[in-house]
């Protein structure tokens, strides 16, 4: 397998607090890595720093063999790499074909002055749009609840939404910080079935989230992250029973 | 603060399209502007009406930037921009109407490309505060730059942009025309995708930009194009009443277009029209109640906060809803 993401010796400091240390990690191309730590390890920065939302202090993060450190979040997308966020998941007052055509800005925009006229390419462009929007919610089980407001979706619903947004720029890697915050054990295991299938399209997933086994029953690897640096790594099994991490993680659950 | 109260004024029903109704109002509107002036004898209306109608390029420009998420402080500054930016070429170098109409909207297009990538950065309150500092920048300029603006005094007998718009009357079609163009172009702008993508910003900021959104770049094209509109706005002030001076371009005149937009309604593009229709209309109609008049503004706008932040739109469309319903069958 080859390498798609390479990020290097990653680091940020917020004032006193070094939230990021020396942090490496690899992403292969058609994996699922689970990012895991207790809160406050540094794992939504790590994100953050990956997706050019904040700007690292050193380190370097390579995606397909190019520089994109620090990169902006909309340059990155149009890369192939896209987030989503814990909170902000969906556009609330909106429907859920809406939200997913948003989604696919980088598809369907053709730039201001051809929608502005309302040229044949841009009319080409929103029709195409439609039809793969139409199949993608119909993918992602959202085909019935296609004129719904998202806010009058059941939270699980929601997040897979967030997920269909986030899909609609055509990834090749996506990834998801906390999908499965606040959601039941039946939305949860909905949501991961959902991940699985993002990733057997052949969309290289990194998940972030602080529940052991919703990432170990998800993931093929596993990063732990403890106080900003890289604690554990290795496939679910190797780190489950790694004893750093039940003393500094699961530990404190059990 | 600001910034919540524009997304929760903004966030609802923007999308119920009226279809066919909404074209038939639209020609219904557009008929009663273009017959009524035969009908009325009176100059002081066609002049009331002109105004309106010169301010609508103002507060439908002011809404673009609304519509990105900013409430900006500034706007008469632009609207200065262009007014003497067209006096100036006009009076001083001889320049004829046109040209001196377009760069009426470049200057302060360029003003805006120049300012906007660094106050667009901002959020909320710092964006809202740094807007007013800067349209007092701007005033304060035009009152002290003497050798070219003419100081507190002002820029006397501007031409008409053409002997024949001498006429108050057709002026007033003149106006008519330049507000349709100018208000045609907001709300094919916001129609278009471009408008869709307007909105994402608004509602969820990171979110657009982490679909790809250039969401700085969509900020400062946007703001551009309002500046440069409600700059065409003070051009065509300034050839209309021949006279500009910095006390025209206040900070109470931006807060004036920000007050337009938000009794008339923020939610969607008729709500700055009906708002400077109602905002320029009054204060003209009760010159003769000066002290009333400045209280009626205020309880109107108190009432129009508390009550109905989606404006005098949102109350006619409540009004209608009831009609209707009164109306509907009973089962």
């Amino acid at each position: 397998m080859s390498v798609l993401l390479d990020v290097q010796r990653l680091a940020k400091r917020f004032g006193a607090l070094q939230a990021i240390e020396q942090f490496d990690v690899q992403v292969e191309a058609g994996e699922i890595l689970g990012l895991i730590g207790p809160n406050g390890a540094g794992k939504t920065t790590a994100i953050n720093l990956i997706s050019g939302v904040i700007r690292p202090d050193s380190g370097r993060v390579t995606f397909e063999g190019e520089d994109v450190t620090g990169m902006r979040p909309d340059r990155l997308v149009r890369r192939g790499v896209v987030r989503t966020f814990q909170a902000t998941t969906v556009y609330q007052e909106r429907t859920v074909r809406e939200n997913v055509r948003r989604g696919a800005f980088t598809t369907i925009y053709p730039g201001l002055w051809s929608t502005f006229w309302g040229t044949r390419a841009a009319r080409v462009a929103a029709e195409r749009a439609d039809t793969a929007i139409a199949e993608l919610l119909a993918w992602l089980g959202l085909g019935d609840v296609a004129d719904v407001e998202a806010r009058h979706l059941p939270y699980g619903h929601q997040k897979v939404l967030g997920l269909g947004i986030a899909l609609a720029a055509r990834p090749r890697l996506a990834m998801l910080d906390e999908p499965a915050a606040g959601l039941s054990h039946d939305e949860a295991s909905h949501v991961a079935d959902v991940v699985r299938r993002i990733n057997s399209q052949g969309v290289s997933v990194i998940v972030v989230d602080h529940n052991m086994r919703f990432i170990a029953n998800l993931c093929h690897r596993i990063v732990v992250l403890h106080h900003g640096a890289e604690l554990a790594m290795g496939t679910p099994q190797e780190v489950t029973s790694d004893p750093r991490v039940i003393e500094a993680y699961l530990g404190t659950q059990h | 603060m600001s910034r919540s109260i524009a997304s929760r004024v903004l966030a609802p029903s923007i999308g119920a399209g009226l279809g066919r109704t909404r074209w038939v109002w639209l020609g219904v509107v557009a008929a009663a502007l273009l017959v009524w002036p035969l009908f009325v004898e009176e100059v002081f209306f066609t002049y009331i009406a002109t105004v309106v109608l010169l301010y609508t390029i103002g507060t439908a420009s002011l809404h673009l930037v609304l519509r990105i998420g900013h409430l900006s402080l500034c706007h008469a500054a632009f609207m200065g921009l262009g007014g003497y930016t067209s006096a100036l070429l006009t009076t001083r170098l001889g320049w004829p109407f046109v040209p001196a109409f377009l760069m009426s909207a470049l200057v302060p297009a360029a003003v805006a490309l120049i300012v906007g990538p660094i106050v667009l950065r901002l959020r909320g309150v710092y964006f809202v505060l740094i807007t007013f500092t800067f349209g007092e920048v701007v005033r304060l300029v035009f009152n002290d730059w003497q050798s070219l603006t003419g100081g507190a005094d002002g820029i006397f007998r501007i031409p008409p942009p053409h002997p024949l718009l001498a006429d108050k009357r057709a002026y007033y079609y003149f106006a008519l025309v330049m507000a349709a163009l100018c208000v045609g172009l907001v709300a094919r702008l916001l129609a278009s995708q471009t408008g869709r993508y307007v909105d994402a910003i608004r509602e969820g900021e990171r979110l657009a930009q982490s679909s790809g959104v250039p969401v700085l770049r969509f900020k400062v094209v946007i703001f551009c194009i309002a500046c440069g509109l409600v700059g065409l706005q003070g051009s065509l002030l300034a050839h209309y009443i021949h006279f500009i001076a910095p006390g025209s371009y206040t900070f109470n005149e931006s807060l004036n277009l920000l007050v337009m937009n938000v009794i008339g309604g923020m939610a969607n593009l008729a709500g700055p029209l009906v708002g400077a229709v109602f905002l320029t209309a009054l204060p003209e109609l009760l010159r003769g109640w000066v002290e009333l008049q400045r209280f009626l503004y205020g309880v109107v706008l108190i009432v129009v906060m508390l009550f109905v932040p989606g404006g005098l739109l949102e109350i006619g469309k409540r009004t209608a809803a009831v009609v209707r319903a009164s109306r509907a069958p009973r089962p």
